[in-house]
C-alpha cells in the first residue's frame, strides 16, 4: 500500500514537471513568433518608406530638372526612330580557323611586304 | 440542565430549538464559503496561466483613432503614386496624467509649436484617450520619451505620401489627417469598402492589394509640363489636358492647371484649382461640330459630298450666325468640317430636327451626368427649353455646357468604330472595354469621321497639330465665354481634340486653354489654331514615343489612306 502511494506521488511530480516544461516551451515559442511578426512588420515598414523615397527621387519632374541642368540631351524626334526591319543583315561570321592572325598574314601578298621593306 | 442555563437558552434562542442541528448547519455554510473562495482563486490562477498577458486593453480606445492603412496606388507601369509610411503620433491618457502643469511645461519645451491652452484642455478631462500631436518626427519622439511624463504615449500611424507631389493631384485626390479619402481616387477607395473595413478595425495593417490606375506617370508628366508652359506662354487663366485611350476608355493622363500638392492639400479647396476636366462645365465650341457632322452622316441623309448653303449668315431674332472663316459659298460636308462653318453645322442639325439632335446627343452621353471613379462630377447644363435656336447653336458647340471628359468620351466613340465606352481611371483591358462598349454609330460613319479629322489636320484649322510621323487628325474649338448672360469676344476658351494615328486611332488628346491671350508670336490671334493646337503638337511629339506609337513617314493623304482603304471592307 505504501509502495503504491510512492509511485502515485512520483507520477504526480513528474507529470507536473512535464506540464511545466511544455508550458514554458510554448511561451518561448510564442515569444519568438511575436518577435518575428514584429520584425516582419518593421521590415515591411522600412521597405515601404524606402520605396516611397525611391519614388520621390525617381519623380519625372526631378529627373527632368537634373537632365536639363547636367545633360546635353534633347527630347527625341520622330525621325530618330527606325524599324527593326531596316537594320542591315548581320555580317557573315568569319571562317573558323585555328590561327586568325596567321591567316591574316597569309592573306597579305608577300610582294607588298617586300616593297614596304624596300621603301624603308 | 441547570435552571440558569435553561433560562439563558430560553431568552436567547427560544424553547424548542435543537442547538446541535443549528451548529452543524453553520459548519456546512462555512465550509461552502471557503470552498467557493478557494475555487475562485484556483480558477483565476488557471486563467492567468492560460491567457497570455497583453497590453491590448490599453490601446483598445486608441485603435479607432489610428489612421487607416490604405492600399498603394500605382500607375499602369507599377510606379508608386501614393503609399503609406509609418509615423509616430503623440497621445495622452488624461486619467493617468498626474501633474498637468508639469506635463504641459515639459512638452511645450520639446515641441514649441504646441498650443498651451489647447493642450491644457485636452489633458484636463478625465477621458481615457486624447491625441496631442499627429505625425511627429523620430527625433521629437526620442526627446519626449526622455522626458518621462506619465500618461503620455506614442502610436505609430500611417501617413499618406505622394512621392510625385502635384504631378497627378486631380486624379489621386488627397486624404485628411485620419487617412480618409477626401477627393479623387482616394475618396473612391473609401467608397469601395475601405471605410467600412476601417470601422471594423481590419484596415490597420498595410497588406492590401495595390490599386492600379490607367495613368502613365511619364505621359502625365509630359502633359502637365507642357500645360504649365502653355499657361505661362499664352498668359491663360488655366489650362487642362487629357490623354485618352479610345479603345479602352482609359484616362492615360489628365492634368488641370493650376493644381495642388496632395501632400499639403490646403490649396485644394481653392476655387481656381478645381479639376476642370471632370468638374468644370464648358461650351466646347467647334469641337462639338464633330457630333453634328457624325449625326448628319450617320442619319444616311447626307454624304461627305452633300452641299450646304453658307453664302449668307443665318438670322434668329437678334442673333446672326456667322462663320469665323467665312467662305460665302456652297460648302460640302467635309468643307463644313475643315472650314469649321457654323452655318453649315447649323443647317445640318436644323434639317434633322430637334428630337433627332437631342436623341443623338443623349446617345453620345452628352446630356447626362458622367459618372467615373472620381467624385468630382457635375451634371451638364442643358437648356431647360430646347427650341430650334438651341439645336442650331448647340450644333456648333454653344448653349450646351458639358464636362470636357464627357466630350472626349463622345469623340472617342466617333473615332473607335462607333463604340461608346465609359471612361475609367483604373487599368482596363480591351476585352473588359468591349464588354462595356455600346455601339452608337455605324462603323462606316466612324471611318468618315476619322477621314474628316485627318483632313482637318492636313488642310483645315488644325494644320499645326500635324506632327510629322504620327498621322494626327484634329478638330479645333474656340468658344466665347459667357459673362452676365452675354458672349464676350475677348474672353475665349480654346480647345483641340487630336487623334493619333488617324487611320487606326489609339489615343485622343484634348488640350484646353482658358482665356489665352494673343501674343506677338500668334500675330494677335487668340483662337484655338494659334494656341491650343501648337500645344497639342508639342504634347504629341513628347508623348507618342512613350505611348509606343511607331512613327511612319510618307503616308498618303487622308482620302486615299483612310477612305479608300475602308471601302473594300463594306
Amino acid at each position: 500500500m505504501r509502495f503504491l502511494h510512492l509511485i502515485v506521488v512520483a507520477a504526480l511530480v513528474s507529470a507536473a514537471a512535464y506540464v511545466y516544461k511544455v508550458k514554458f516551451d510554448s511561451a518561448l515559442q510564442a515569444e519568438r513568433v511575436a518577435k518575428l511578426t514584429a520584425d516582419l512588420a518593421h521590415e515591411r515598414d522600412a521597405i515601404a518608406s524606402l520605396r516611397a523615397e525611391w519614388a520621390q527621387l525617381d519623380n519625372p519632374t526631378r529627373i527632368q530638372g537634373l537632365a536639363e541642368r547636367h545633360l546635353k540631351l534633347k527630347p527625341i524626334d520622330a525621325t530618330q526612330f527606325d524599324d527593326l526591319a531596316h537594320l542591315p543583315d548581320r555580317p557573315a561570321p568569319p571562317p573558323d580557323i585555328d590561327d586568325p592572325i596567321g591567316a591574316m598574314i597569309d592573306q597579305v601578298p608577300t610582294s607588298s611586304i617586300g616593297t614596304n621593306g624596300a621603301a624603308r | 440542565m441547570p435552571w440558569h442555563r435553561r433560562l439563558v437558552q430560553a431568552l436567547l434562542y427560544g424553547n424548542n430549538v435543537d442547538r446541535d442541528r443549528k451548529a452543524r448547519a453553520r459548519l456546512g455554510l462555512a465550509m461552502l464559503g471557503f470552498a467557493l473562495i478557494y475555487g475562485t482563486i484556483a480558477c483565476k490562477l488557471v486563467l492567468f496561466a492560460a491567457v497570455p498577458d497583453s497590453h491590448a486593453e490599453r490601446h483598445a480606445g486608441a485603435g479607432d483613432a489610428v489612421a487607416t492603412a490604405r492600399p498603394d496606388i500605382l500607375d499602369r507601369n507599377g510606379e508608386i503614386l501614393a503609399t503609406d509610411v509609418k509615423r509616430p503620433s503623440l497621445f495622452a491618457e488624461p486619467r493617468r496624467v498626474i501633474d498637468v502643469d508639469e506635463a504641459i511645461e515639459l512638452l511645450t519645451a520639446v515641441m514649441p509649436d504646441l498650443d498651451t491652452t489647447e493642450l491644457r484642455q485636452r489633458l484636463g478631462g478625465k477621458r481615457g484617450f486624447a491625441w496631442l500631436k499627429r505625425e511627429i518626427t523620430p527625433q521629437q519622439q526620442a526627446e519626449v520619451k526622455r522626458l518621462g511624463v506619465p500618461g503620455i504615449g506614442f502610436l505609430t500611424e500611417n501617413k499618406r505620401i505622394y512621392p510625385d507631389g502635384p504631378e497627378a493631384s486631380h486624379v489621386l485626390g488627397y486624404v485628411n489627417v485620419d487617412n480618409t479619402g477626401v477627393a479623387g481616387i482616394e475618396n473612391w477607395l473609401d467608397a469601395q469598402g475601405l471605410a467600412d473595413l476601417h470601422r471594423a478595425g481590419f484596415a490597420s495593417d498595410r497588406q492590401q492589394e495595390p490599386v492600379e490606375l490607367a495613368l502613365d506617370l511619364r505621359v502625365q508628366h509630359a502633359l502637365r509640363d507642357e500645360l504649365i508652359a502653355a499657361k505661362d506662354k499664352y498668359k491663360a487663366k488655366a489650362s487642362a489636358g487629357l490623354v485618352y485611350a479610345v479603345r479602352t476608355g482609359e484616362v492615360v493622363a489628365m492634368a488641370s492647371e493650376p493644381d495642388y500638392d496632395p501632400n499639403n492639400p490646403r490649396q485644394a479647396l481653392d476655387k481656381d484649382r478645381v479639376n476642370r476636366l471632370t468638374y468644370g462645365l464648358y461650351e466646347m465650341g467647334s469641337t462639338f461640330k464633330a457630333f453634328t457632322v457624325a449625326m448628319a452622316l450617320d442619319s444616311g441623309r447626307y454624304t461627305l459630298n452633300s452641299m450646304f448653303d453658307a453664302r449668307a449668315p443665318l438670322h434668329y431674332g437678334r442673333f446672326a450666325i456667322n462663320d469665323y472663316h467665312a467662305q460665302r459659298r456652297m460648302l460640302s460636308t467635309s468643307e463644313v468640317f475643315t472650314y469649321s462653318s457654323n452655318i453649315g453645322a447649323a443647317l445640318m442639325a436644323r434639317s434633322l430636327g430637334i428630337t433627332a439632335h437631342q436623341a443623338f446627343l443623349r446617345k453620345m452621353g452628352q446630356l447626362d451626368q458622367l459618372k467615373t471613379e472620381l467624385p468630382e462630377s457635375r451634371k451638364p447644363m442643358v437648356p431647360s427649353h430646347w427650341a430650334e435656336v438651341n439645336t442650331v447653336t448647340i450644333s456648333f458647340g454653344h448653349g450646351l455646357s458639358v464636362a470636357p471628359l464627357q466630350a472626349v468620351m463622345g469623340v472617342a466613340a466617333l473615332m473607335n468604330g462607333g463604340y461608346l465606352i465609359p471612361p475609367t481611371f483604373l487599368k482596363r483591358s480591351e476585352e473588359q472595354a468591349r464588354a462595356l462598349a455600346k455601339p452608337v454609330i455605324k462603323p462606316q460613319t466612324s471611318v468618315m469621321m476619322r477621314y474628316l479629322m485627318r483632313l482637318n489636320a492636313e488642310k483645315g484649322t488644325a494644320t499645326k497639330a500635324d506632327v510629322p510621323g504620327y498621322y494626327v487628325g484634329a478638330k479645333t474649338g474656340t468658344a466665347e465665354k459667357v459673362f452676365s448672360g452675354h458672349y464676350v469676344k475677348t474672353k475665349l476658351m480654346t480647345d483641340v481634340m487630336a487623334v493619333l494615328p488617324a487611320d487606326h486611332p489609339r489615343y485622343l488628346i484634348l488640350i484646353m486653354l482658358d482665356e489665352p491671350q494673343a501674343i506677338p508670336e500668334t500675330h494677335g490671334f487668340a483662337t484655338s489654331g494659334w494656341n491650343a493646337v501648337p500645344v497639342a503638337a508639342k504634347v504629341i511629339s513628347r508623348v507618342a514615343p512613350l505611348l509606343g506609337i511607331a512613327p511612319r513617314f510618307d503616308l498618303p493623304p487622308a482620302d486615299r489612306f483612310i477612305l479608300a482603304a475602308a471601302k473594300p471592307t463594306q
